[in-house]
């Protein structure tokens, strides 16, 4: 009986240093210059470049709310309300979708996004009516007051 | 993202619009701020900044755009022209009188991001110092958009009527001569 693998697994073992230097430049393949080749180059742009990483993993959640903000501002400027008043409103109806699913609403589902706009506008109209002591109650929506009665 | 792919509708989610904004009367500030939001794509769901989603705006007559206050005087473009005392300043005047196109430019190129993109998306603001467009230019338009403010109207344009009929602070009195 032949063992083809184990002679084979003898044969690639190389010198450690060998394997200390491929595990650096394994992050480093994709790097430019000189930096994906020469160990002395790579090992500082591989640790600069993880440190960015762990910098990057806060950004991107502060980055990915800038960019459904920014979704949800022009999915409702659609709709004649401002981002502001939108998410106010919402909050105010008890809505609980995080910006990250009104997002997903505004992209994939625009009509699910405009009855929530809707909803919204019917609560800002409602805060209007209160504020101006009208008292009325805003029409098409099943609101608190007669929920009381 | 949500769970499943809605990718057999979106066939023209990245088409471009053409818009036309009317700039007779208006502020070039607020124009700027209304190319800059659809020049960058800002105006739609879908927007990323690396998605190239934004629209062409077609601007006419910076003619006869409005400043408020006295900035036609006061406001100032500086430039320099990088040789010794090459440092230029026109106030606005100056420069609507040499090019009616060129404050609207600078406010919207002002108003874009600075990176790369911004050049090409100067590309797609068309400016016209009057109304008269190219046809291949009118040919794509689809929308035009409401202006940013409401153009006042001027003494001559009421009728006489309503001159009467429009509410007087005081009454002058038979005698009081009219400078």
């Amino acid at each position: 009986m032949v063992f083809l693998t184990l002679s084979c697994w003898i044969r690639s073992r190389g010198p450690d240093r060998y394997w200390k230097v491929q595990d650096v430049l394994k992050h480093a393949r994709h790097f430019r210059g000189r930096k994906n080749r020469c160990y002395s180059l790579a090992v500082r742009a591989v640790r600069r470049a993880f440190v960015y990483a762990t910098t990057g993993r806060r950004l991107k959640k502060r980055n990915m709310r800038t960019l459904w903000i920014t979704r949800i501002a022009a999915a409702s400027r659609e709709h004649g309300m401002k981002y502001p008043a939108l998410m106010h409103n919402l909050t105010k109806t008890s809505v609980q979708l995080n910006r990250r699913v009104i997002c997903d609403l505004a992209v994939t589902e625009p009509r699910s996004f405009l009855s929530l706009a809707k909803l919204a506008r019917a609560r800002q109209q409602e805060g209007f009516r209160a504020a101006l002591g009208d008292g009325k109650e805003p029409a098409g929506v099943f609101s608190r007051v007669v929920l009381l009665q | 993202m949500s769970s499943f792919s809605r990718s057999a509708q979106q066939w023209a989610t990245f088409a471009r619009s053409w818009f036309l904004i009317d700039a007779r009367q208006q502020p070039p500030g607020r124009l700027a701020t209304m190319c800059s939001v659809r020049l960058q794509g800002k105006h739609k769901p879908i927007y990323h900044a690396l998605s190239d989603c934004g629209d062409h705006v077609v601007l006419i007559n910076t003619k006869h755009i409005a400043f408020s206050g006295n900035k036609w005087e006061q406001k100032v473009y500086s430039s320099h022209t990088q040789y010794p005392g090459g440092f230029k300043q026109v106030t606005a005047a100056q420069l609507h009188h040499k090019d009616p196109k060129a404050i609207v430019k600078l406010a919207v190129y002002g108003m874009l991001p600075r990176n790369l993109q911004r050049r090409t998306m100067m590309q797609r603001l068309h400016i016209f110092a009057d109304d008269e467009l190219p046809d291949d230019i009118r040919a794509n338009l689809t929308e035009e958009l409401q202006q940013p403010r409401k153009i006042p109207r001027k003494l001559s344009e009421y009728t006489q009527e309503e001159m009467d009929a429009f509410p007087r602070l005081w009454t002058p009195h038979e005698d009081y001569k009219m400078k």
